[in-house]
């Protein structure tokens, strides 16, 4: 039985993820080495407390972005 | 919320104000209404570093009132890639004074109060204490925690900026109407490793938090609240990325429950 997928472009690049993924498996299905990322979904922030209940759809555009705090 | 500065209407200008401020008050959004307010602006700046040798000295040449400068460092050789208040001469000696020394020679009218001191929870709303905003200027996630704080009790505007290599973001913080810093980062953890930083990175994060506090204090609308700009000096992008309040935010939540 194969997995059913869906295309997202994840950072500028096509990515081809399984359906119904959250944006925690997302995180680790693409081996996040640094978890200290913001995650921005269709251009709008996601919150980390709500990583494990949103859901990415077909055609979504996601962003890991590594915040900066240096001065 | 608007910034508080006082009634511009009792800064009068003298001539050689409106000399030296002539190609901004010519601005239609300024105006000598408007180089009255900066002069009656009081704008904490916290950090003579990267970031803050950029704001500390725009405030400054734009004609800010009052700005105190906080900082509890000394210059040091590798600083002087970016932190560009600081000369060679100037290794050795506190930040804080070698900005004051650079700033009122740039605009004798302004009055900086330098402080060489470390922000912390118990020194911070004392610190503060009756400016109209804060402009973070610092280099380490705790001190923007205890900056987030005091923004919220006070009620005053956190303008955030940070760089890392060739990128850095801002956003502007408004206590009961935007996300706080904590909403955003309060997951992050302060790590351990020295961040390198291209000099004109700070230069232009702290340039838009420089606009910002203008901005804030002429009362002009289009500020960054609820914005998050990253830009990226590799790929020469700007980002925009839109930002919520986390009900569920350990910090600006219970501030928020006082407010009611």
């Amino acid at each position: 039985m194969t997995m059913k997928t869906i295309e997202i472009i994840l950072n500028g690049y096509k990515e081809k993820v399984p359906e119904n993924i959250t944006i925690d498996k997302l995180i680790s299905f693409f081996h996040e080495k640094d978890s200290h990322v913001i995650v921005e979904l269709n251009n709008k922030y996601v919150s980390p407390h709500t990583y494990s209940s949103v859901v990415v759809s077909d055609g979504d555009r996601v962003e890991f972005i590594n915040p900066d705090f240096g001065g | 919320m608007k910034v508080s500065a006082g009634n511009p209407s009792c800064a009068v200008l003298l001539q050689s104000e409106l000399r030296r401020y002539n190609r901004q008050i010519i601005i239609p959004n300024i105006g000598k209404r408007g180089q009255r307010r900066i002069k009656k602006a009081r704008v904490f700046v916290a950090g003579a570093g990267g970031l803050g040798s950029i704001s500390a000295y725009y405030l400054t040449a734009a004609g800010i009132g009052y700005m105190r400068i906080v900082d509890k460092d000394r210059v040091k050789e590798e600083n002087l890639n970016r932190q560009i208040i600081h000369w060679t001469d100037d290794i050795g000696k506190r930040k804080v004074d070698s900005a004051k020394k650079k700033l009122q020679r740039l605009n004798p009218l302004c009055t900086v109060d330098a402080v060489y001191d470390d922000i912390k929870d118990d020194t911070v709303i004392d610190l503060v204490g009756d400016c109209h905003l804060i402009v973070d200027a610092t280099d380490n996630i705790t001190t923007r925690r205890i900056l987030n704080r005091a923004s919220l009790i006070k009620a005053i505007p956190y303008i955030f900026g940070g760089v890392d290599g060739f990128n850095g973001m801002v956003t502007t913080f408004m206590p009961g109407e935007t996300p706080c810093f904590e909403c955003i980062f309060s997951t992050f953890v302060e790590r351990k490793r020295l961040i390198g930083v291209i000099g004109p990175l700070p230069g232009l994060i702290a340039s838009i938090q420089t606009l910002e506090a203008i901005k804030l204090i002429l009362g002009m609308e289009d500020t960054l609240k609820g914005r998050l700009l990253f830009f990226s000096g590799i790929d020469m992008k700007l980002k925009e990325i839109r930002i919520e309040r986390n009900d569920t935010c350990p910090v600006c939540s219970v501030y928020r429950k006082r407010e009611m």
